[in-house]
């Protein structure tokens, strides 16, 4: 996997967004697969595409862009 | 993924509750948890009045739409602390909430209140921000209560919340606070009711409700927070939830049903502050009045 700071797709590869972080992942494992790859609890975040809730189960396609949505807050 | 309920693609998985929910049953059920909560604590009925404390973050306004939506009669306050780059940002997602929908929103300023924001606040009284921030919000939060006549005031604490309290509560064993913590504390002698409708609704629960049902939100958290021990002990609660699901609702459920064992803490001795005249367990004046005497003598640079 990469973290990438600049705004292109490599091709075979899904583009998630956390806040300022950009990670892009090899297509061929769904979005839980891909969170726990990249440390993240699945519970901790709501993967968003295009303002729509997306299923932890999806497999992203080449391409695809996803917003990962923080769930923890206070202080 | 279907959802458990109807032959729709599901959107979340809830592992502690052992459901797969679409949008609808999603919305549905965070209502009626909340629902569930209102009638078992008893916290307040239909025909009484609700303030609902509102930070512009997902849970207040979550709650808001809740309490609007099963008809309960619901008004906003929002407490403006003065916090650089933060505060203004907040308002303005509550604003937004509640004129779309034709809800009331009272704004209360700390520069109004104190002459100056809570950044300027802990640079003169020394410490942390958000231990002056806490002693001023239940203040003013309380003082609006009483003064609009609400039956209650509703803050948006939800199931993370009250864990991560609770934990904390535990590690150090603080009978008093483990006595105290319960969602609804009930009124008192110029004090009103306060009580939490979301214990029973996870942060991702509220997140997912709110993107659901359109509520703009803010997403960046108060800089204050930057380090917070309750967010390092959700993050212990995350850890465990997600090697045994139902820590978290098992943690506080059982705790709720064993809360009598825990001493009621004493009666304090309340007096009226001589200054402002709302109920302070100090001798003289409260805190609230102690800090706005003390800001009188700072001279903003």
């Amino acid at each position: 996997m990469v973290e990438m700071d600049g705004g292109y797709t490599l091709p075979g590869m899904v583009t998630l967004r956390r806040r300022e972080k950009i990670f892009s992942v090899p297509e061929g494992k769904n979005l839980e697969r891909i969170l726990r790859d990249l440390g993240i609890l699945p519970e901790t975040v709501i993967v968003v595409q295009n303002g729509k809730i997306v299923p932890l189960d999806y497999r992203p396609k080449d391409g695809e862009e996803f917003e990962l949505i923080d769930v923890i807050s206070g202080g | 993924m279907r959802c458990t309920f109807c032959e729709k693609e599901a959107v979340l998985r809830l592992r502690h509750a052992n459901l797969r929910l679409c949008p609808e049953h999603l919305v549905a059920r965070v209502e009626k948890e909340a629902e569930k909560a209102i009638r078992e604590f008893r916290m307040f009925t239909p025909e009484e009045k609700i303030l609902v404390a509102v930070s512009g973050g997902k849970d207040s306004l979550g709650l808001w739409q809740i309490l609007t939506k099963l008809g309960y009669q619901a008004d906003g306050l929002y407490i403006h602390l003065g916090i650089e780059g933060y505060s203004q940002r907040s308002l303005e997602f509550c604003q937004e909430f509640a004129r779309e929908r034709g809800l009331r929103l009272e704004v209360v300023r700390l520069v109004d209140e104190l002459g100056a924001g809570l950044d300027e606040i802990a640079k003169v009284l020394r410490g942390e921000p958000c231990a002056h921030c806490g002693a001023i919000k239940r203040y003013l939060m309380n003082r609006s209560a009483l003064e609009g006549g609400y039956a209650a005031l509703a803050t948006g604490h939800n199931l993370d919340d009250e864990a991560a309290t609770l934990l904390g509560n535990v590690l150090q064993w603080n009978l008093e606070y483990l006595a105290r913590q319960y969602p609804v504390l009930p009124e008192g002698r110029k004090l009103a009711r306060k009580v939490k409708p979301l214990i029973y609704v996870s942060e991702r629960e509220m997140v997912a409700y709110c993107l659901i049902s359109g509520i703009r939100y803010i997403y960046e958290e108060c800089p204050h927070s930057v380090g917070a021990r309750s967010l390092f002990l959700k993050g212990i609660l995350n850890e465990l939830e997600d090697r045994a699901p139902s820590t978290k609702i098992t943690f506080l459920r059982a705790f709720l049903r064993s809360h009598h064992i825990f001493p009621r803490p004493k009666e304090e001795e309340v007096h009226d502050c001589p200054l402002c005249g709302m109920p302070t367990s100090a001798q003289g004046p409260c805190r609230f009045c102690r800090i706005r005497e003390r800001m009188k003598h700072y001279a903003p640079a």
